[in-house]
C-alpha cells in the first residue's frame, strides 16, 4: 500500500474521534403543544435532551402512559460504546501504519458488525421501552404501545416521533466508506 | 492517476452527505395562516360594540375579566375574591367586610367558574355567580353595575370546585367539596386525626345554595357524601330538570400521590342528585341541623352600599343513606372531570380525562334503571346504577385527555382534549366525531355563549388554553393565558383569533350584549345616596373628632376637594376620610390618595361615598390628591392635612377656598 | 343611443366620485360643521338653547318650591357656585336680574351645548377654567333651582 492509501486509512480511523463530540442518533417529537419541538440525542456515552430540559419533559410525558424513565446511567451500552470506538480508532491507525490490506477488510467487517449489532440493540431497547409499561399508569390506551421507530417517523397518539441518524453516524459511514475505498483501490497493489 | 485516486477517495463524502440530506425531513407545525376573512369576522370598528360579553374567570387572580367577543378586547376586570388596590375593593371601609370568612379576613381567592343566572333555561343577564376554590365561597356579581354584591361561604367543605352552576331558573347554585376532609359522623366538625385514617374519617359534602328573587344566597341544604373528590357539576334541564350531576374522582380514596393512586380504578362516579326531592325533604324538616359556621357578606344598598357580614351558625344536612331516592352513582370512566348536559336535557356527557372515549349517559335510561332498581351494587350506602343500562354510547377517538363539553344549537357537542391539544366536534345523537381542530396549547374549558344552557348560540366558541408559550410576544417566565376564538357557524371549525386573558381563566360564559347593555347604571343618584357618612353637598362637609377617631366628611367635584385644608389631626389618630363624589355624569370618578397611608386608594364613582382609613404615624403636613384624571385642572385637585404630635393642642379646623 | 350611454357612464362616474368624496375624510367634515355656526334665533339669544323652549315667568316666589330648589342647589350646584363670590363657577347671587328663568334652566339642563354655541355662555365660560358639567337634573328640579335663585336675587 502506498503512503497515500495508508494516510487515507489513518484518516478513516482518526475521523472517528469526531464521534465523541457529536450525537450519533436523534429522536425528535412533534406535537401541537410543543411548537418548538422536543427531542433527544444519543451520543457515544449519553442520552441528552436537544434542549436543556427536553429529557425531563419527555420523561414527564412518558410517566402518564407508564413508560420507564430514560436514565442514561442505567443503559450499559453507553458505558461500552466509547471503548468500542476507541478500539476501532487505535486498531485502524495500527492497520494504517502496518498497511496490510487484509486487515482493512477485517477491520471493516468488525466495524459493520458492530454497527448492525448497535442498531439491533437499539431496536430491542426501544421495543422494551415501548411495550413494557407500568400497569399503574394513569392513562391506559387499550392495545397501544409506544415503541419509537428505528428509522423514520411514527405517530404515537398525538405525537409524531421521528428517529434519524445524526452526524456521528454519518462520520462512521464516511469512515467505513474511506476504508472500503482504500481496500478496493489497493487490490491492484 | 492521482486525480483518479483523489476522486475515488472523495466519493464517500458525497454519498454520506446525500443520505444525510435526504433524511432531513421537515415537519410542519399546523400554523394557521391568518386570512383576511378571519380578520374581517373579528374586526369591531372603532366606536362599534362587540356582539357578546364574555365573562372570564381570572383563576388565581381571584377576579372576573370582562371581554368583548368577537374582538377579544379586554373591557374590564371586576374585583371579586382578591383585594384590588386599583379601586380600593377590599381596602376601603365599605368593602372590607366582603372578605370576612370563618377563617378571618381572607384577601385572596381562586376564582374558577363564572355562571350567568338563567330564567327558563336561558341566560337572563341579571347576575354572574363565580366560585372560590381555595376558601370555599360563592360570589354574586350584579350586571347592572358590574360589581360583586354578595359572597357566601360554604361550611363543611374544603376546596369548592364543582361550583357555581345554576339550575334552569336559578333556584339553586351548586357547590361541593373538591377535597374531602375528616368530619365526624354526628356533626361534620373538623377532626384532628391522622391523614392515613382517610377511609375511616374523610367525607365530602354537596351544597345547594338557594337564590332569592333579589339574589340573596343562603345554604338550603348540604348532602353528606363519601370521601371522594368532587370535581364539576351541571344541572339537568328540560326533562332532566330537578336533577343535578356531579363528577367525582379518587373513588380509590387515596390521600397521597393522587396522580398515581387516584388513577387506578377503571371507573369513578357521576353523582346524580335529585335536588327537587332534596328540596322537599329539606322543606319538610328532614335531615338535621348541624353546626356549620359561615359568613354571608353583602353590599347593603339600603345603607349606602356599605358591606355587612352576617354569621350563620347552622346548616341542614341530608344523609342519602337515610333518605330514599336522593343520590345515585353513575359509573363513569375514568377520573371524569367535566359533566355537561346537552341543550335538550336528555344526555349527560362526561369528560373522563384519563379515558380514551367520551361516555355519554342517557337521562331516560338512567330513570328506567332507577325504576327497575338496575344496580351494579352500592357504594357506602349509595346505589350504583348499571353502566351498560344507562349508557347512551361512547364517542370513539375523541382525542386524548377529554375534559369539557359545550353544545351548539345544531345538535353538536364540542369537547376539549387537553393532552392532544385539540377540540373535537361530535354529533350528540350518533356520537360520531365530525370535525376536529388543533388549539394552542392544551385547552381546559371551552365556552360557547349559552353553551351550557337550553339555548346555545352557535356562532363562536372560545378555547381557554392552559399553556401559552410562543403565542404572544414573550414576557419572561410568567405569561397571561391564551384564549382562541373559533367560528362554529359552518361545518368546519375555523380558528379566527388568539387573545391573551388575564390571570388563569378556567371557565367563561358569554351572553348577547343586548341582554346586558341596556341595564347599565351610569352613575349613582346623589339624592339616593343613603351612606351613613355621606356629605351630599359642600355645606355638609366637616371634620369631627371623637376621642382619637377623626371623621372627615369630604366631597369631590371637578376639580377640588372640600375641605382641602385640614388641621388638628394628631399622630395616633384613626382618621376616616368619607369621600362623596358629587358628580352626576357618566365616567367621572374621582380618586383619593393619601401620602404614606398603609392602604390603597379610593376610587369613587359619581354619587357614591367611599371611606379610607388612615393612621398617621409622623408629624408633618401631608398632601392628598385625586388619582383619576378628571378634568383639565386635575393636577390642581389636591389638599393638605396637618398632623401634629400626640400631645399638641392644635384644634380641629378645616376649610376650602380661604386664603 | 350612444349619447345616452355616455351620459349614463358619466353619471355613474360622478356618483362614484361623490361617493368616494363622501367617505373620504370625516375630519374635514367635522371642522366644516364647526365653522358653520348656526345662527341663534332671538328667543335662543334671550332664553338659551335647550329643552326649555318657551318663556318662563316668575311673578311671585313660591317659598315651598324655593326651599326644594335650595336643597337641590346645595347638592348639585353648591360645590361650584356660591352666591356672593367667584368660586369654581361664577357667583349666582343676582343672576335672575340679568338672565331669564328659561336661560338659567337651559344652562342647567344643557350646559354642553350652551357653552359651545351660546355667545353669552361662551364668554362667561371663557373666564373660568373648569367647564360646567351636566348634573342630570330633571326639568322640575331645574325649575325649583330657578325659583330659589330668584328668591336669592331679590
Amino acid at each position: 500500500m502506498d503512503t497515500k492509501k495508508r494516510i487515507s486509512m489513518g484518516v478513516a480511523a482518526l475521523i472517528l474521534i469526531g464521534v465523541y463530540f457529536v450525537p450519533i442518533w436523534s429522536i425528535s417529537m412533534d406535537a401541537p403543544q410543543y411548537p418548538e419541538g422536543i427531542g433527544m440525542n444519543i451520543t457515544v456515552d449519553n442520552i441528552q435532551g436537544k434542549e436543556k430540559n427536553d429529557l425531563q419533559n419527555i420523561n414527564g410525558l412518558n410517566h402518564y402512559i407508564g413508560m420507564k424513565e430514560i436514565n442514561p446511567d442505567s443503559i450499559p451500552e453507553l458505558k461500552i460504546m466509547p471503548f468500542i470506538f476507541g478500539f476501532l480508532i487505535i486498531s485502524g491507525v495500527v492497520i494504517a501504519i502496518v498497511g496490510d490490506r487484509k486487515w482493512i477488510l477485517f477491520w471493516l467487517g468488525i466495524f459493520v458488525l458492530l454497527a448492525i449489532a448497535g442498531l439491533v440493540d437499539f431496536y430491542i431497547w426501544g421495543y422494551d421501552y415501548g411495550h413494557n409499561l407500568n400497569p399503574d399508569a394513569p392513562i391506559k390506551v387499550p392495545g397501544m404501545t409506544y415503541q419509537p421507530p428505528l428509522l423514520g417517523s411514527k405517530q404515537l397518539l398525538n405525537i409524531n416521533a421521528t428517529s434519524l441518524p445524526h452526524i456521528g453516524f454519518y462520520i462512521s459511514l464516511l469512515s467505513m466508506g474511506i476504508a472500503g475505498t482504500v481496500w478496493w483501490k489497493s487490490k491492484e497493489d | 492517476m492521482s486525480k483518479m485516486l483523489k476522486k475515488s477517495l472523495l466519493w464517500p463524502f458525497a454519498v454520506v452527505a446525500a443520505i444525510g440530506f435526504l433524511s432531513m425531513g421537515c415537519s410542519s407545525n399546523g400554523e394557521f395562516g391568518s386570512s383576511s376573512d378571519a380578520a374581517e369576522k373579528v374586526y369591531v370598528a372603532p366606536g362599534e360594540h362587540d356582539e357578546f360579553y364574555g365573562f372570564f374567570s381570572g383563576g388565581y387572580n381571584g377576579q372576573l375579566g370582562v371581554y368583548g367577543l368577537p374582538s377579544g378586547r379586554h373591557i374590564f376586570t371586576i374585583p371579586v375574591f382578591s383585594q384590588a388596590a386599583v379601586n380600593g375593593w377590599g381596602y376601603n371601609e365599605e368593602t372590607k367586610p366582603m372578605f370576612q370568612t370563618s377563617d378571618g379576613f381572607v384577601p385572596w381567592g381562586d376564582a374558577h367558574h363564572p355562571e350567568l343566572s338563567q330564567t327558563n333555561g336561558e341566560t337572563d343577564g341579571r347576575w354572574v355567580f363565580i366560585n372560590e376554590n381555595n376558601t370555599p365561597r360563592i360570589a354574586r356579581i350584579g350586571l347592572d353595575e358590574f360589581r360583586t354584591q354578595e359572597i357566601i361561604e360554604i361550611p363543611n367543605s374544603a376546596g369548592n370546585h364543582a361550583s357555581s352552576f345554576v339550575t334552569p331558573n336559578t333556584e339553586y347554585v351548586t357547590a361541593a367539596t373538591r377535597f374531602s376532609v375528616p368530619m365526624d359522623e354526628d356533626n361534620l366538625q373538623n377532626m384532628d386525626v391522622s391523614i392515613d385514617s382517610y377511609k375511616d374519617n374523610f367525607q365530602g359534602t354537596i351544597s345547594f345554595i338557594k337564590v332569592s328573587d333579589e339574589g340573596h344566597m343562603n345554604i338550603d341544604f348540604q348532602i353528606r357524601m363519601p370521601g371522594f373528590n368532587y370535581d364539576l357539576s351541571h344541572s339537568g334541564k328540560g326533562p332532566s330538570d330537578g336533577w343535578a350531576f356531579f363528577t367525582s374522582y379518587n373513588s380509590e380514596e387515596a390521600h397521597t400521590m393522587l396522580e398515581i393512586n387516584a388513577s387506578k380504578n377503571d371507573k369513578d362516579y357521576i353523582a346524580a342528585i335529585n335536588w327537587e326531592k332534596a328540596a322537599e325533604y329539606a322543606a319538610n324538616g328532614e335531615g338535621k341541623m348541624i353546626p356549620g359556621e359561615h359568613y354571608r357578606n353583602y353590599i347593603d344598598h339600603e345603607e349606602g352600599g356599605v358591606a355587612k357580614s352576617e354569621l350563620i351558625e347552622e346548616v341542614r344536612v341530608l344523609d342519602p343513606r337515610e333518605l330514599d331516592g336522593l343520590v345515585y352513582f353513575l359509573p363513569t370512566p375514568k377520573s371524569p372531570h367535566g359533566v355537561d348536559v346537552d341543550p335538550s336535557g336528555r344526555y349527560i356527557a362526561a369528560g373522563g380525562k384519563l379515558s380514551t372515549v367520551i361516555p355519554v349517559h342517557s337521562f331516560d335510561k338512567m330513570m328506567t334503571a332507577i325504576e327497575n332498581e338496575d344496580f351494579e351494587g352500592e357504594e357506602q350506602g349509595i346505589p350504583v346504577l348499571n353502566y351498560e343500562s344507562i349508557l347512551h354510547g361512547e364517542v370513539e377517538n375523541p382525542g386524548l385527555g377529554p375534559l369539557h363539553t359545550e353544545f351548539d344549537d345544531k345538535g353538536n357537542a364540542y369537547t376539549t382534549a387537553f393532552i392532544s391539544s385539540e377540540i373535537v366536534k361530535w354529533d350528540v345523537e350518533t356520537l360520531e366525531v365530525v370535525d376536529r381542530i388543533d388549539v394552542y396549547y392544551s385547552p381546559g374549558h371551552l365556552m360557547i355563549p349559552g353553551g351550557d344552557s337550553q339555548n346555545p348560540d352557535g356562532k363562536y366558541l372560545v378555547a381557554l388554553n392552559k399553556i401559552t408559550k410562543d403565542r404572544y410576544l414573550p414576557t419572561g417566565p410568567e405569561m397571561f393565558h391564551s384564549a382562541q376564538l373559533i367560528d362554529i357557524s359552518g361545518e368546519k371549525m375555523q380558528l379566527l383569533l388568539d387573545f391573551p386573558t388575564e390571570g388563569e381563566p378556567h371557565y367563561a360564559q358569554g351572553i348577547a350584549a343586548e341582554k346586558v347593555k341596556e341595564n347599565q347604571k351610569r352613575f349613582y343618584e346623589i339624592e339616593g345616596n343613603n351612606h351613613p357618612h355621606a356629605a351630599k353637598s359642600e355645606k355638609e362637609t366637616r371634620v369631627e373628632r371623637d376621642g382619637n377617631e377623626v371623621h372627615v366628611y369630604m366631597t369631590t367635584i371637578r376639580s377640588h376637594f372640600a375641605p382641602d385644608n385640614i388641621e388638628g389631626i394628631k399622630v395616633g389618630d384613626e382618621v376616616y376620610f368619607h369621600v362623596t363624589n358629587l358628580e352626576q355624569d357618566w365616567d367621572v370618578p374621582h380618586g383619593f390618595a393619601m401620602k404614606g397611608a398603609n392602604n390603597a386608594e379610593l376610587l369613587i364613582m359619581p354619587g357614591e361615598t367611599m371611606t379610607l382609613k388612615w393612621e398617621p404615624k409622623k408629624v408633618g403636613v401631608f398632601p392628598f390628591y385625586c388619582t383619576d384624571f378628571c378634568s383639565a385642572l386635575h393636577q390642581e385637585m389636591q389638599g393638605y392635612v396637618r398632623v401634629s404630635s400626640e400631645d399638641s393642642d392644635v384644634e380641629v379646623s378645616y376649610s376650602t377656598g380661604q386664603s | 343611443m350612444k349619447i345616452s350611454k355616455i351620459v349614463g357612464l358619466m353619471t355613474v362616474t360622478i356618483l362614484l366620485l361623490i361617493g368616494c368624496e363622501g367617505g373620504s375624510d370625516t375630519n374635514t367634515e367635522a371642522t366644516a360643521n364647526k365653522e358653520v355656526e348656526q345662527e341663534l334665533t332671538e328667543f335662543e339669544m334671550t332664553n338659551g338653547i335647550g329643552p326649555v323652549n318657551e318663556e318662563i315667568t316668575i311673578d311671585e316666589i313660591d317659598p315651598e318650591l324655593a326651599k326644594e330648589g335650595m336643597q337641590v342647589f346645595d347638592m348639585k350646584c353648591g360645590a361650584c357656585h356660591k352666591m356672593d363670590s367667584r368660586y369654581v363657577g361664577p357667583p349666582l347671587g343676582g343672576i335672575m336680574n340679568t338672565r331669564t328663568p328659561a336661560y338659567v334652566m337651559n344652562m342647567i339642563l344643557n350646559p354642553e351645548e350652551m357653552l359651545e354655541k351660546h355667545p353669552i355662555a361662551k364668554s362667561v365660560g371663557s373666564e373660568y377654567p373648569t367647564r360646567m358639567t351636566n348634573q342630570q337634573l330633571t326639568r322640575e328640579k331645574a325649575r325649583a333651582v330657578v325659583e330659589y335663585l330668584a328668591q336669592e336675587s331679590q
